[in-house]
């Protein structure tokens, strides 16, 4: 049960005049689904290595503010303490095998041996992981020989057997197919339910929309929004924050059908659904 | 996906074998003839050694890494055997050119030598799971990091020459050609190794960031996933070894 809590934070990638990141605050608690939208080069990726202290530790850079998951600063901590707490899959997963195991089932273990799970442990740990996501039954098969959503499967596998209380997701499923994507998303809110925080940038944006409590909104390195999806997606600036609502948004703000109650436009198929039927029956 | 390690895989009792026990009957083959001094045991130890690649079915494969050294140990028994300091014995001579006794008495030492180390090594690497091998060297305290790098080179490699092949399509298809003479082939070199060389670098950061959220730097003793499998003939074959060795340093330390 991580709670995480991001005060003021500023960051510059070295060789670089502009900050990728900045001032940016919030607070996020242990359980949510939380999603991350921006236009390209709004600073989505740099912010999930921000929390997982790959900035400013691997990339160095000037960094400013303070992230803490729990009382944990990462600023203060290694990447390698900090990955048992906040673990981070991102976009290519051929880049995220790594090539050091002959197996899919090794490949899942290289996290684990890392820090030096026993090994009872580590079999439940990479069974129970591989099945989560689908993907036992090529347990034995060389991670290269995989499908691109096979890999990426593995990749989020084998970050889930190391058990972080926070999964940070960088467009896990922009290689995948519409079914994979599926899978991917509803094994990620599997994970939710015992109380994995997760944080997924995705361009997805119906996804985001059925899945995420609340959504990140950034642009140019600065948060401009954190709220609920319904309320970012009904914000009339949305095309300035280079975001496209999603399908069922659209539609509705074209009927300029508000839901009633929250008095923001759907966007799932299933609100869009209810807020636009009764006027049919009538 | 192509394989670049030497290991072939088969069901033999060397195959079954921890990589120690190998690791033991290489520093044996190699130390004991230095201990004992003569040419015999060397050729004791290379018969041996070849029996053993016999039995693992790997006899084969082995030749070729005879083949490589082959040339190289030629000129060593041309040149030693002509021009050796020391040389008075004339042995046989053709064309006017002289082979001497100590010369080639030397280089048939050096010959012997070179087989040895080459069939003693072989079969580690011709009967071990790279993977395997590097995992033991590890968990007899190999930095970690090292073994990576060297367990890593024998999947990345064969990724990286078939991403070669990608590109090497995709600049085809735009009209670049890549095949006849060696002008052309040298041209189509720079647009081929420059987006090769960019995407591995690109690759390599992204790859290690991946290690680092794995916890590869982490300080904490490592745990294995496999079991280090000692089996009884491990056992019987290590105490064998051992026994070997110390009879060698025994016989060195009487006969001197």
């Amino acid at each position: 049960m991580a709670e995480i809590q991001v005060e003021h934070l500023k960051y510059k990638y070295p060789l670089t005049n502009k900050p990728a990141l900045y001032d940016i605050s919030f607070r996020i608690s242990a359980g949510e689904f939380i999603g991350i939208v921006g236009e390209n080069g709004a600073g989505k990726s740099t912010l999930c290595q921000a929390l997982t202290g790959i900035v400013p530790h691997f990339h160095k850079g000037a960094y400013g503010g303070k992230i803490l998951i729990d009382d944990l600063e990462v600023k203060k901590s290694s990447i390698g303490v900090i990955c048992q707490k906040v673990g981070l899959v991102f976009q290519n997963p051929f880049n995220q095998v790594t090539g050091a195991k002959l197996t899919v089932y090794e490949e899942v273990s290289f996290g684990l041996e890392n820090m030096g799970i026993p090994r009872e442990e580590m079999h439940k740990r990479i069974d129970s992981a591989l099945k989560l996501l689908g993907i036992y039954e090529y347990r034995k098969r060389n991670p290269f020989d995989l499908s691109g959503g096979q890999m990426q499967r593995m990749a989020i596998a084998s970050i889930i057997a190391m058990q972080p209380e926070v999964i940070i997701l960088d467009e896990p499923t922009s290689q995948l197919d519409p079914q994979g994507s599926e899978e991917v998303f509803q094994a990620v809110q599997q994970l939710t339910k015992v109380g994995i925080t997760i944080i997924m940038v995705e361009h997805k944006i119906e996804k985001i929309a059925q899945y995420c409590d609340r959504v990140i909104l950034l642009k140019d390195g600065k948060l401009v929004d954190f709220a609920a999806p319904q309320v970012i997606f009904s914000r009339s600036d949305l095309a300035e924050q280079g975001i496209v609502a999603p399908v069922y948004t659209r539609l509705c703000q074209a009927l300029e059908r508000k839901n009633i109650e929250t008095g923001y436009y759907p966007v799932t198929l299933q609100e869009a659904q209810a807020v636009l039927q009764p006027r049919r029956e009538n | 996906m192509k394989n670049i390690s030497l290991y072939e895989d088969k069901d033999t009792f060397l195959h079954h074998l921890h990589p120690n026990t190998k690791l033991l009957y290489i520093i044996v083959a190699n130390l004991v003839p230095v201990l004992i001094g003569t040419h015999w045991v060397t050729t004791c130890f290379i018969i041996l050694s070849f029996l053993f690649l016999l039995c693992g079915k790997v006899a084969q494969k082995s030749l070729p890494m005879l083949g490589f050294s082959f040339m190289i140990l030629l000129t060593v028994i041309i040149i030693q055997g002509i021009f050796r300091e020391g040389n008075v014995t004339p042995l046989y001579s053709f064309w006017g050119i002289t082979f001497y006794r100590e010369g080639l008495t030397f280089a048939v030492f050096v010959t012997l030598n070179v087989i040895n180390i080459l069939l003693s090594f072989a079969i580690l690497v011709l009967t071990t799971k790279p993977s395997d091998m590097v995992e033991a060297f590890v968990q007899l305290g190999l930095s970690p990091k090292i073994g990576y790098v060297v367990s890593s080179v024998f999947q990345i490699i064969p990724h990286m020459s078939e991403k070669m092949a990608t590109i090497t399509d995709a600049q085809r298809s735009r009209g670049m050609e890549t095949e006849g003479s060696l002008l052309i082939r040298l041209k189509a070199f720079v647009p081929l190794i420059a987006p090769v060389v960019m995407n591995s670098l690109i690759d390599t950061k992204e790859r290690a960031i991946a290690l680092e959220v794995r916890g590869f730097d982490l300080s904490v003793r490592k745990t294995f996933l496999h079991a280090q499998k000692r089996s009884k003939l491990d056992k019987m074959g290590q105490t064998l070894l051992f026994l070997v060795l110390i009879l060698g340093i025994l016989w060195r330390i009487i006969v001197c």
